[in-house]
């Protein structure tokens, strides 16, 4: 009997230290910016409802963002983005998934600001390429704040830009995250 | 001669308020907001588990249905997230299940007070699609520019 509670007790610590390790939100910010210098007005929308995992063991890193939940200032701009340009009926959602390289130098028990190098794969518009990007990993009364910019070239994604305003329309997206983790108690 | 420059005129005329028409619209149609839901007609009017098991069973679906359409949704409130800058998240669903339907609320129409988890709760949003649990912290349909419906 005081094995079987030992063995409980144990499994209790295991499942508890567990569920320290992985963080995450589903109130992420990710927003992108196609501007130029010819655009005659800014061109960028934002998603406040994405969704981020990192595994503080492994490194292990993903994003999920539905395509349609980007917000922008004029609604016309919102419609061309989804119809003409993402065509978000036909591919809802874009995600990345990827590691942390320098994971080991990254302290989430003490508060601090850690640069992280990221590598994965980022499917979007049917298309999937490998990216590497420098970030932000802030670590504060628990949470986990990751944040980083870094470029898209949109027809690597063979997302394609009319020939009437190619030279309104970046053809490298300004990509943002900016997202504050929870511990995932469950 | 007087007949020639009255027509001409006439048509000078019809361009201009042609022209001006195009004009207006265009500035119209380029300004335009995203509509404000309060006063918007539901599309759909469905329960909040219902939606989700929608989704669930077929995504593909249930996108072809819902995805750009506004959807009145009733549930009960599980909890009230709110971001850093002050946007509050209902989330509608069955408390017991890890699933839910996260509705992002119109900045306009912020609640003055808190609503309390469990409580019983209509919302207007627009259904952007639906996010499978594939990261193990259960699926979500997520709606946008969402408004309460006083019952």
């Amino acid at each position: 009997m005081k094995q079987v509670l030992i063995l409980i007790a144990l499994f209790g610590c295991f499942t508890a230290a567990e569920a320290q390790n992985r963080f995450f939100t589903k109130t992420g910010k990710i927003s992108f910016d196609a501007t130029t210098s010819k655009s005659p007005e800014n061109i960028d929308g934002i998603n406040k409802n994405s969704t981020c995992v990192l595994d503080a063991q492994t490194g292990d890193i993903q994003f999920s963002v539905l395509m349609k939940g980007f917000e922008f200032d004029r609604a016309l701009m919102m419609e061309h983005f989804n119809e003409n340009y993402v065509e978000s009926d036909k591919f809802p959602k874009t995600t990345f998934k990827g590691n942390i390289v320098n994971n080991s130098a990254i302290n989430y028990t003490k508060d601090g600001s850690y640069p992280a190098k990221v590598k994965g794969k980022l499917s979007m518009h049917g298309e999937t390429k490998e990216i590497e990007t420098a970030g932000t990993i802030t670590i504060k009364n628990g949470k986990v704040m990751v944040s980083a910019t870094f470029p898209a070239l949109l027809s690597d994604y063979k997302v394609g830009i009319p020939q009437l305003v190619a030279d309104k329309v970046a053809k490298t997206a300004k990509i943002t995250v900016d997202c504050t983790l929870d511990p995932l108690t469950k | 001669m007087n007949k020639k420059k009255k027509n001409l005129l006439l048509f000078v005329l019809a361009v201009f308020i042609l022209a001006s028409g195009t004009a207006f619209y265009a500035y119209k149609e380029f300004n335009r907001k995203a509509v404000d839901l309060s006063d918007a007609t539901a599309a759909h009017k469905i329960s909040a588990t219902e939606l989700i098991n929608s989704f669930a069973a077929n995504e593909t679906e249930s996108n072809a249905k819902y995805l750009s359409q506004i959807i009145e949704i009733s549930g009960t409130l599980k909890k009230m997230d709110q971001d850093e800058k002050g946007n509050n998240i209902l989330v509608l669903g069955d408390p017991d299940s890890m699933s839910s339907i996260r509705c992002s609320l119109d900045s306009l129409h912020s609640l003055q007070e808190p609503l309390k988890p469990g409580s019983p709760i209509t919302v207007k949003g627009i259904c952007t699609g639906f996010m499978a649990d594939d990261l193990g912290i259960g699926s979500d349909v997520i709606l946008t520019r969402c408004v309460p419906v006083q019952q």
